[in-house]
């Protein structure tokens, strides 16, 4: 079911959003999960310091990106095995209008960056109590 | 890729001939495909795992007084993480659990993976395999190995026997 509250990913190229730095930029990985009351946004962002993250709302657009330094010297190191990339995460995702922006609240640990997405109020599950006459 | 020496490669194209045995007709076309294939894949970025992704990546940097290990473990608790060397083998093990309880939840997007991984990765006999040093920071797992002091380049006089 398409809800207001859907967040969909975007697929508008990620150098729309932010201004460009030099190396490859890394989509990180996300999970998203619907809870009762809000939306929670799971990303793993390994290698960011928190004071490097930018999670940004803008007309219905939620930008996620965590600058990453490199870990080594590039000059002075040789590398034998090279499995994965360094650089900077990306992503930005479109919030539907079921989703109460101003609360949009995020925390950040051990590499991976939660969001919650809070519902708006009027979206929300609600009883409606039987009044007897 | 080739498999045919050049100079016999060069030799065939600029005769036009086709071989004439089916064995030597079989060996050109098997090459042709070989051809293609590299053509075809020659753009393609090589740091980009295409199959056969190993479960923890893992970058092994080498600097003139340390090997560095790093590998990136977000969400992972670092209590849940085992390092240990045998001999030269260096293995890291651990579990990456599930860092919500998971009930009546309505999933929008699953692309974080969890359970329990395992890397082992040979040391080289250049480091010393008792400096060992781990740090977590950010999701990002740091083993530094010192390299060991006595293996620069010592110089061997031939004397006359």
């Amino acid at each position: 079911m398409a809800t207001e509250t859907s967040l969909q990913k975007r697929e508008t190229p990620l150098a729309q959003t932010e201004p460009v730095r030099s190396g490859p930029i890394y989509i990180p990985a996300v999970d998203i999960v619907e809870k009762d009351d809000s939306l929670l946004l799971f990303a793993d962002m390994p290698g960011v310091r928190a004071e490097d993250l930018d999670i940004k709302y803008e007309r219905g657009t939620l930008t996620l990106y965590g600058k990453v330094e490199p870990r080594q010297d590039a000059q002075k190191t040789t590398y034998w095995l090279k499995e994965y990339g360094v650089g900077d995460f990306c992503r930005t995702f479109e919030v539907g209008e079921g989703i109460d922006a101003a609360k949009i609240t995020a925390e950040f640990k051990d590499g991976v960056l939660t969001v919650h997405l809070p519902k708006a109020q009027e979206l929300m599950p609600r009883k409606i109590t039987v009044k007897t006459g | 890729m080739n498999l045919i020496p050049w100079r016999q490669k060069r030799r065939r194209e600029q005769s036009g001939l086709r071989p004439a045995s089916p064995l030597a007709r079989l060996h050109d076309e098997m090459q042709a495909l070989f051809d293609r294939f590299a053509e075809l894949t020659a753009g393609w970025p090589t740091d980009f795992p295409l199959a056969g992704a190993p479960l923890l990546p893992m970058n092994v940097a080498e600097t003139s007084s340390h090997v560095t290990v790093t590998l990136e473990l977000p969400g992972v608790d670092p209590a849940d993480v085992d390092i240990s060397v045998t001999g030269d083998l260096l293995t890291v093990r651990g579990e990456k659990k599930l860092d919500r309880e998971e009930k009546k939840q309505d999933y929008h997007l699953v692309e974080r993976r969890f359970g329990s991984f395992e890397r082992t990765v040979r040391l080289p006999s250049t480091v010393n395999p008792d400096r060992i040093d781990a740090t977590f920071k950010n999701g990002v797992l740091t083993i530094s190995i010192e390299k060991r002091s006595d293996v620069a380049a010592r110089k061997i006089k031939v004397r006359n026997a």
